[in-house]
């Protein structure tokens, strides 16, 4: 397990797939969000777990975040200063959906497009395709840490 | 190591600080921004993410069932159902009509032929966290419609307190 660790971190192209699977992935999911705040405000309020004066802040500034971090992956510029706030996202993702999938409560995740009220997710597959985000956005985090440690 | 852990926080900070003053600018000029802070509490009304343009006008809502009802027993109020064909196909208002936000442009000829602009109407949906009634309600009183109202608290709570349904 060791040995898979080290070859994902210090594989240069493995590296590379991984910074652009997430810019990519965090890139796309900001657009509509960006476009449409109003809409994602009432996702976020549909998660039932955030403060009423935050929900708005909240939609305001995350799609920013999720544009310039996956933006700067893609680019390789700041990596583990992006990388480091994408994981703290996907923490707080990780968060809100299982406290969600552990009470129950229905809610649309609001990932990658504005949608309607009928468009829900499988919980179960939304944590595990963030658990496995998290994974390469730690192994990027170690990498660059490694680099600058050097 | 610290060194390194210090850069990436210093990136980060920086990073993040750009987010926050783009997120801000940006939505402050854009045409679909939303206000600092929303309407989110649904003892208050519809909830809203108060945006510029927002289609929830809280001073069109009737906010007690009870009130509604009275309305509605006077027999002249048109009572105009916003939410999909199906859900108004599981039932509804009695007496009310379909009119689903998504097909206005195709439905409100047959309303206009039957409705002058001077009917009184009450749009409803699902309740304090459904906004197509006052998306409804908008567009009614954008084609003319100056007397159109909304009932808050929509089908769920008129089916509650067991008024007539079908």
């Amino acid at each position: 397990m060791n040995s898979i660790g080290t070859i994902l971190i210090h594989n240069q192209k493995i590296q590379v797939v991984f910074r652009f699977i997430l810019g990519i992935t965090f890139m796309a999911a900001s657009f509509h969000k960006i476009i449409d705040p109003g809409q994602f405000a009432q996702i976020i309020y549909g998660y039932g777990l955030f403060p009423e004066n935050l929900i708005n802040l909240i939609a305001i500034i995350v799609p920013f975040f999720e544009l310039f971090c996956g933006l700067l992956l893609i680019m390789g510029v700041w990596k583990g200063g992006a990388c480091l706030v994408i994981n703290m996202m996907l923490v707080g993702f990780i968060a809100a959906i299982s406290i969600n999938l552990i009470r129950g409560y229905e809610f649309d995740c609001g990932c990658f497009s504005g949608s309607s009220s009928s468009q829900f997710f499988n919980p179960i597959t939304l944590l595990f395709r963030d658990i496995i985000l998290l994974c390469f956005g730690f192994t990027v985090f170690l990498s660059d840490i490694q680099k600058k440690s050097r | 190591m610290k060194s390194a852990l210090g850069k990436i926080t210093k990136e980060a900070c920086i990073v993040s600080i750009i987010s926050i003053a783009c997120g801000l600018l940006v939505n402050h000029f854009s045409p679909a921004g939303i206000a600092l802070v929303g309407s989110w509490d649904t003892k208050k009304g519809v909830i809203s993410a108060n945006e510029k343009n927002d289609v929830v006008v809280h001073e069109r809502e009737i906010q007690n069932v009870d009130a509604v009802k009275k309305i509605y027993d006077h027999g002249i109020t048109l009572f105009l159902d916003a939410r999909t064909t199906e859900l108004y196909g599981e039932g509804h208002i009695h007496g009310s009509i379909s009119l689903p936000v998504r097909q206005f442009d195709e439905l409100i000829d047959t309303i206009f032929e039957k409705y002058p602009p001077s009917t009184p109407i009450i749009t409803y949906c699902t309740g304090r966290e459904c906004r197509d009634s006052h998306e409804l309600a908008q567009l009614l009183h954008d084609a003319g419609y100056d007397n159109v109202k909304v009932f808050s608290d929509g089908y769920p709570a008129w089916k509650k307190k067991e008024y007539p349904i079908e």
